[in-house]
């Protein structure tokens, strides 16, 4: 069965207009202005960049690890549709997979640019050094962004324009095309667990290694943190779940009423709420252990002259520890609230706190760095301005994002299940 | 929330052995890249596996450097470098009582080098004989090994490289092939001048052909370079000779091989500093 897809419209005055395609022409317009930017960076060099020898990773980056961050959801729900078999989040974990999707593919994209030689990013999938987490995260984005593209070709193909076309039944070649790849789509719905459980191997590994990245470089101060593994993971949970949850809202209770009850959507934002909360109290001891019970003069000096020329410990507190704490109760008590406008906007945090978290953790090493000085050794500050060829492949990758988001929800069932399974007909 | 498990007893049967398939798939795909050779193709050395036993280092002394900088620019010019690259780099730094030096910085050739451990493709290496080196043509420019340097010793090639450096010929001339734009370099301790001179049955650190540019370059002698574990070698002459010899950033275990002789504490200096 297919659901009535409800599509936003604009009223102005007594005329209504369907925003849709002017919203996909202004995105387009954003991936037209972007492939310029790519376009100079494959021929010119990275040499057009705000990059240096002293901040050599920058805006791309923290792009990366946000986008893996917002593709957070997708293990989470893998585990919970088809591990634990929790059948009313099977929409929710079909849109789950989408994110994902976007997520990771948007990263694999944006980092194709940041290697100073694009045409070799095929070398760490030949040349192996499984010491280093950059190989391992490398291996671990591949393998997962398969099976993400395994996971959501079924998903794909739920829309009847890939089984009842008339060009299908006109050429038979087109039409037994097809029906392979709804062959194949029908073998990797049923392999779905054993995704499911590579998805959650790959993810947990590479999410903690984001984060070991960085936490392994002694020389760095600021970096060098036990905790940070787990930190990435919980963060990618918290920021990618909360992402579901408004995205959800969206797509099932304002595009298509009736596929997902309001209970299921209630408890993806519990679920965001709780896992937030835990975040943060590992966040809260985390600086507790590095700031309070011991004291570093490297990390205390680096703090101290990032406070100077940014906002990062208010960004700790107010953006990483006080807001989300607000959030996450309001995310955990959603059955109580039952206000999804409250709710979405209460979601929007976790998702800041985790991009906060992950382009402060990029910068704080590379712009407070310590000096070799042997004997008084100090923390350089060091300058970083992205220039418009990285803003410019930054609004592709983003437009990228958005267009295929947009037109999923525009255009895909998601329906829930099989045709055979209705859909959840509790408390709407 | 409700696990609805009352689903469908007959479709599990079949998922059931699809993902035992899949399973066994995985697996032997998993076993058959043991037996993938590719990275067995070099000798990725440790510190046991070395070249009849030579391990280059480098000893700097600091109350002899005169910050003139021809170390810098003799290796800009033998490694074809535009002004902007710098493998060895000179600054000037305080003592904590105030007195300043110049300290010389090439790349440490660490025994434990963050930058081999971290490099995704093995593009960064030990080669037998300790020099940590890069293979070029590997490189992907992630700028990982950058970012893991402690010492700030790699250089990112921004760049299309130069046809002749500014510092040739004053500082010598060009040595080694030119780096395509878009990877890291780093210093190798002329390891193309150690290879040919060894060849030649010369000895690196003693046979100016053999020894480092900047080494051979410097007027004032403050550079000595040569096999760590030969005793009679200039560099472990140096070693033995020196009161005390330091090592930057040692507390991060990277085991460098490029030593230091300190300043000399200066008769104003001494008297501040109560030593």
């Amino acid at each position: 069965m297919i659901h009535d897809i409800r599509h936003p419209i604009l009223r102005l005055g007594k005329t209504s207009v369907d925003i849709f395609p002017y919203w996909i022409g202004l995105l387009i317009a954003g991936l037209i202005f972007g492939l310029t930017g790519a376009f100079i960076v494959l021929r010119d060099g990275l040499q057009v960049t705000g990059l240096s020898n002293s901040v050599p990773w920058g805006l791309w980056i923290s792009i990366d690890l946000s986008s893996i961050a917002m593709g957070g959801s997708a293990f989470v729900f893998g585990v919970i549709v088809y591990i634990l078999r929790i059948k009313r989040f099977e929409a929710i974990g079909k849109l789950a997979v989408l994110l994902g999707f976007l997520g990771y593919s948007t990263a694999g994209m944006v980092l194709l640019f940041d290697l100073g030689q694009p045409f070799r990013f095929w070398h760490p999938i030949v040349f192996w050094q499984p010491h280093s987490l950059l190989w391992e995260v490398t291996m671990c984005v591949v393998l997962y962004l398969s099976v993400l593209a395994a996971e959501i070709l079924p998903v794909i193909l739920e829309h009847p324009f890939f089984k009842n076309h008339p060009l299908l039944a006109r050429y038979k070649i087109l039409g037994s095309l097809m029906g392979r790849v709804h062959a194949l789509s029908n073998w990797l719905h049923k392999a779905g667990p054993v995704l499911a459980v590579a998805g959650l191997t790959l993810s947990l590994l590479h999410q903690a290694s984001l984060g070991a990245t960085y936490s392994v470089l002694a020389g760095r101060g600021i970096w060098f943190n036990q905790s940070a593994p787990v930190q990435f993971v919980f963060s990618a949970m918290s920021g990618g779940v909360s992402l579901l949850f408004i995205a959800s809202v969206f797509i099932f209770r304002v595009m298509r009423p009736g596929t997902v009850g309001d209970s299921a959507l209630y408890d993806v934002a519990q679920l965001a709420g709780g896992i937030t909360l835990l975040l943060t109290y590992l966040r809260v001891w985390d600086w507790a252990v590095t700031n309070y019970y011991s004291f570093d003069r490297e990390i205390f000096l680096q703090t101290q002259m990032l406070d100077t020329i940014a906002p990062y410990s208010l960004t700790f507190w107010l953006g990483q520890a006080v807001l989300p704490i607000i959030a996450g109760s309001i995310l955990l008590a959603a059955k109580r609230v039952r206000n999804f406008r409250y709710l979405m906007a209460a979601a929007v945090v976790p998702i800041l706190a985790a991009i906060i978290t992950r382009w402060n953790y990029n910068f704080a090493g590379l712009i407070a760095s310590i000096s070799y000085d042997p004997f008084t050794p100090n923390i350089i500050l060091n300058s970083y301005t992205p220039t418009w060829v990285e803003f410019a492949v930054a609004t592709m990758v983003l437009c990228y994002w958005l267009l295929a988001f947009s037109l999923a929800a525009r255009y895909l069932p998601f329906r829930a299940g099989d045709d055979r399974h209705g859909p959840d007909s509790a408390e709407i | 929330m409700q696990a609805d498990s009352e689903h469908k007893p007959a479709e599990a049967h079949v998922s059931r052995r699809d993902l035992m398939k899949v399973g066994a798939a995985l697996l032997g795909a998993l076993g058959l890249t043991q037996f993938i050779g590719l990275n067995d193709v070099r000798v990725r050395g440790s510190e046991t596996d070395s070249e009849g036993g030579r391990k280059w280092g480098m000893l700097i002394d600091i109350n002899k450097c005169i910050g003139c900088n021809y170390c810098t620019y003799a290796c800009q010019a033998v490694n074809n470098l535009a002004d902007d690259m710098l493998y060895n780099v000179v600054t000037t730094e305080t003592t904590q009582s105030g007195g300043e030096f110049y300290l010389s910085r090439p790349c440490m050739q660490c025994a434990e080098a963050p930058c081999v451990h971290v490099c995704p493709v093995q593009a960064t290496y030990y080669r037998p004989d300790g020099i940590v080196a890069m293979d070029y043509e590997r490189c992907i420019g992630c700028r990982y090994c950058q970012v893991a340097c402690p010492y700030g010793a790699r250089v990112f090639n921004w760049k299309q490289p130069i046809e002749t450096s500014p510092k040739s010929p004053e500082f010598g001339m060009a040595e080694v092939e030119n780096r395509p734009r878009g990877v890291v370099e780093k210093c190798h301790f002329c390891s193309h001048r150690i290879d040919k001179g060894l060849q030649y049955g010369l000895t690196p650190g003693v046979d100016r052909e053999a020894t480092p540019a900047c080494v051979v370059v410097c007027p004032t002698g403050a550079r000595a370079f040569g096999d760590l574990n030969d005793a009679a070698s200039p560099v472990s002459v140096a070693r033995s000779e020196a009161l005390v010899t330091l090592r930057l950033r040692e507390e991060l275990s990277t085991e460098p091989r490029v030593y230091y002789i300190p300043p000399n504490p200066k008769p104003e200096d001494g008297q501040e500093a109560g030593a």
